[in-house]
């Protein structure tokens, strides 16, 4: 498993690639440890520079899967915002949907029946 | 041994407008064309001020701009050298009383060298960007021996 792969084209041998990926590693990690360590932690030189602008919070910069369709929920929103308001999270008010759409059906059977 | 020390000499400079008609940022920009070429010397514009040595701010500040030109100058690591370019910048200039300016720039930040001028001449605003090398480097030497202290 570990000796050398010959494929025709080249080779292939675990024991370089794993002593190459920590040399290079070794080397990646040293020069970036002479890196600039003097910046004041926990202050503005700690936060992303965007221009001036304060940093939003996580929630207010995420993008969420709605805003991909942000367009046709903004041409339909006459017919959108009556459905959101309708979506008001208790369980009871989704019952009494059940029940009065059941009883307006059965009306209409009994009737048309 | 640290990396950074080998690229002091070479100035990194942020351009902030605050407010500039860009009278004065057409200048800075000829500091950088062939004719005077300050990059030969290691002194180039830079995009963050999180790599910039000095802050070169040009206009008056704007009510807008008030909060973003202070969380620009913290944002620059120290030590760090300020350099108010243009009337407007020095003084607040022909706008210098109008009602949506917060006034000139050190009235916001520290100021640490004034090039005056409508705008300044590209060789005013090298002799303002060497003024501040100068002092970089005494606040580096300043610095190094505190910290052997």
């Amino acid at each position: 498993m570990l000796g050398l792969l010959e494929t025709g084209s080249g080779f292939w041998s675990a024991i370089i690639w794993i002593v190459l990926v920590l040399v290079i590693g070794s080397i990646v990690i040293y020069i970036r440890n002479k890196g600039e360590d003097s910046y004041k932690k926990n202050t503005e030189q700690d936060k992303p520079f965007i221009s001036g602008n304060p940093e939003e919070s996580k929630e207010g910069s995420h993008l969420s899967a709605s805003h991909i369709y942000w367009g046709f929920t903004e041409a339909l929103k006459g017919y959108y915002n009556p459905l959101v308001k309708m979506h008001t999270g208790n369980i009871n008010d989704y019952s009494s949907w059940i029940i009065v759409i059941t009883v307006i059906i059965l009306i209409m059977v009994g009737v048309s029946g | 041994m640290r990396l950074n020390k080998y690229f002091e000499r070479s100035l990194w400079v942020f351009h902030l407008n605050t407010g500039s008609c860009n009278g004065c940022d057409i200048e800075i920009v000829a500091c950088l064309t062939p004719r005077y070429d300050l990059e030969r010397f290691g002194i180039k514009l830079v995009g963050s001020p999180k790599h910039a040595d000095v802050l070169l701010v040009t206009g008056p500040v704007t009510g807008r701009m008030l909060d973003r030109v202070k969380r620009v100058y913290e944002q620059t690591p120290d030590p760090k050298a300020v350099i108010a370019v243009g009337a407007c910048g020095t003084s607040g200039g022909v706008f210098y009383n109008s009602y949506n300016l917060s006034g000139s720039i050190d009235k916001v930040i520290p100021v640490d060298v004034y090039v005056p001028g409508c705008p300044p001449r590209p060789e005013a605003i090298i002799n303002g960007v060497l003024q501040a090398w100068i002092k970089l480097e005494k606040l580096r030497e300043s610095m190094k021996v505190a910290s052997v202290k």
